[in-house]
């Protein structure tokens, strides 16, 4: 979030050490002693959790680490692409029902089927984002809607395939050796570390400031060679990889998929967990929303009705006030803070 | 082969819904950027009151007093979705697209929490009459559509191209800049949108009913359609949007019953795809392509 300005503090601190101030040294590389601090700490703690936690608590968070990934995944496509997807179910599903097939037909388990199932949900990010590539984000969102609406039948029609209604059971360990409650953990929270590094280190590359300038202006994107229609498609590849890893790790955790856990909803929630989360592409911003969008109905079982008011109302409560922020304190939607 | 004059019917009639579903959704996308993903939900919602107040639920009205209470509330509730995505339309339209999202999510749980998640029938007071005509099936419903919509569109019409408000309208959707300079308040047209919008949105939802069952999500699901048709006529004209609905309507038709019936939503997500590739700019944009 205040990355740049934590960032600036903590360089002003070290400055009288450094007797020379070296010139070209780039913002991104300075080191950030207390935010890296505190985010092993909590690391650590969420590492050691499982010593104390029971198995009820291991296996929700787990299934909280595998949102938290589905949620970075739509997070990066409103950041870098100024694009909203309702369909990001899907690409979640893409990554969770490779894992079961190759699981059924192939004998592997999930941290083989892994790559596979990101290189689906990339394809399939492409595919959809294709016919949009040149128009305005509104039909990216209506295409994927349609694509969230439709899964459901696809899958059902399949089912000699797919298990149809029931779905397919996820049993294979990841490690062996590891009791299964502790897999059910560790593998999503090792995930969601990996990916949030991933992330970090896709925010210095060149290729995420092409997308940051293909946002900003497009004109000026164009005239230095980055084309538009480009930076939707990989932005769309890169978050439907991600968004299917985010499934891959929740059918691992949840051990099950079925047609019933990826509906429309499921996408729209999968937006409010990262509208809540305010985008970010961090591990505990995302895993805020992750354990917004986990835990809620489950802290709220006897009022499922309640759910939906609840998400639109926390929905509303952010953008409305992230709205109310005065603009100098505000987290430009790309990239680092303003 | 007899068929198919009988399908192509009974689609244009559903088309007509669809087409008054996507023409709210245009209206508000055309004035003030913003893509109404509430829409659906809103309607259903609206249809629910209507079968609440004339079912026992919520009173026990005669079928005319419950539209016009249902019109009203319609008129505020719309009011207030604006008003509260207000602050953001003129910041950022994804922003603002995904404030919908929430106004929609709210606007299902209370239809889920009010009415139940329960399917229900609510009747349309239309007299029981019907005709063969070859094979087409006419009956006072479809009738009934068509005049509905052929008022409500014409209703549009007249007030798009003949009143202050909609000359406002035209010159907001034109260019806004332009028009606030000239002193229209674009904040007024915003509003004026929606509320139409909503007022359509409640016509479509309550004339589906008869063909579906009314549920908590049924007429949310019916709106992709209303948007495929909003995609198809090409997401900013009102023409098109007509134009799109009945196309939607009689494909639809016609593929659920000469190929198979249950993918309804694969198909209008197959007829996204292809419109979008084929024609980006929508139907009618192809046609006009001369204009510059």
């Amino acid at each position: 979030m205040s990355e740049a300005t934590m960032t600036s503090s903590a360089a002003v601190k070290r400055v009288p050490e450094v007797a020379p101030p070296r010139p070209a040294e780039p913002t991104a590389r300075r080191p950030l002693p207390l935010r890296a601090m505190a985010g092993v700490a909590v690391l650590l703690g969420l590492i050691a959790l499982p010593l104390l936690a029971g198995g009820y608590w291991t296996f929700t968070l787990g299934l909280c680490f595998a949102n938290a990934i589905a949620i970075l995944s739509v997070s990066l496509l409103v950041r870098y692409g100024g694009e909203v997807s309702i369909g990001h179910g899907v690409f979640v599903a893409a990554g969770a029902y490779t894992v079961a097939l190759m699981e059924k037909y192939l004998g592997v388990s999930v941290l083989m089927a892994l790559p596979f199932a990101a290189l689906a949900g990339g394809l399939l990010g492409i595919a959809f984002a294709f016919p949009s590539r040149n128009l305005s984000g509104i039909y990216l969102a209506v295409a994927t809607m349609a694509l969230a609406l439709a899964l459901p039948e696809l899958l059902l029609y399949f089912s000699s395939i797919t298990g149809g209604y029931e779905g397919l059971y996820v049993k294979r360990d990841a490690l062996p050796g590891v009791s299964r409650d502790l897999q059910r953990y560790y593998v999503p929270l090792a995930g969601l570390v990996v990916v949030a590094l991933l992330l970090r280190q896709f925010r210095r590359s060149r290729q995420a400031l092409a997308l940051l300038l293909i946002r900003t202006s497009a004109p000026a994107a164009e005239s230095f060679g980055v084309r538009r229609s480009w930076a939707r498609l990989s932005c769309m590849a890169l978050s439907g990889g991600i968004a299917a890893i985010g499934g891959a790790l929740l059918a691992f955790s949840s051990s099950t998929v079925s047609p019933n856990s990826f509906t429309l909803w499921t996408s729209i929630f999968l937006l409010v967990g990262s509208v809540v989360s305010l985008y970010s592409l961090g591990m505990f911003g995302s895993l805020i929303g992750g354990v917004f969008l986990t835990l809620m109905p489950l802290l709220l079982a006897g009022a499922g009705d309640w759910v939906p008011i609840l998400y639109g109302g926390a929905l509303l409560l952010v953008v409305l006030g992230a709205n109310l922020i005065p603009e100098s304190w505000r987290v430009r939607p790309g990239g680092g803070a303003a | 082969m007899a068929d198919i004059l009988g399908l192509i019917w009974a689609g244009m009639v559903s088309g007509c819904l669809y087409a008054l579903g996507a023409i709210g959704i245009v209206l508000i996308y055309k004035s003030s950027n913003v893509v109404n993903f509430a829409h659906g939900n809103l309607a259903g919602l609206a249809a629910f009151l209507v079968f609440g107040f004339t079912a026992g639920i919520l009173g026990n009205m005669a079928w005319g007093v419950a539209l016009m209470l249902t019109l009203a509330i319609m008129m505020v509730v719309m009011a207030i979705s604006y008003f509260v995505i207000a602050p953001l339309v003129f910041k950022s339209d994804l922003t603002s697209t995904i404030a919908t999202l929430g106004i929609g999510l709210i606007a299902q749980g209370v239809t889920q929490l009010v009415f139940g998640s329960n399917v229900v029938s609510l009747d349309l007071p239309l007299p029981k009459w019907s005709a063969q005509i070859g094979a087409m099936r006419i009956s006072a419903y479809d009738l009934a559509v068509l005049f509905v919509t052929a008022a409500s569109v014409g209703l549009l019409y007249l007030l798009i191209e003949r009143t202050r408000v909609g000359i406002a309208f035209r010159a907001v959707s034109a260019n806004p800049f332009a028009s606030r300079v000239c002193g229209l308040s674009l904040r007024r047209i915003h509003l004026f949108s929606f509320v139409v919008a909503g007022l359509l949105g409640l016509v479509a939802a309550l004339l589906i009913v008869p063909t579906t069952f009314l549920s908590s999500t049924s007429v949310s699901s019916f709106m992709l359609q209303a948007f495929a048709a909003a995609v198809v006529g090409g997401f900013s004209s009102l023409p098109g949007a007509v134009v799109g609905g009945v196309f939607i309507g009689v494909l639809m038709n016609l593929l659920s019953f000469y190929v198979a019936a249950e993918f309804t939503n694969t198909y209008l997500l197959a007829v996204i795809l292809l419109t979008l590739n084929v024609f980006p700019k929508g139907v009618l944009a192809r046609r006009g392509g001369a204009r510059v």
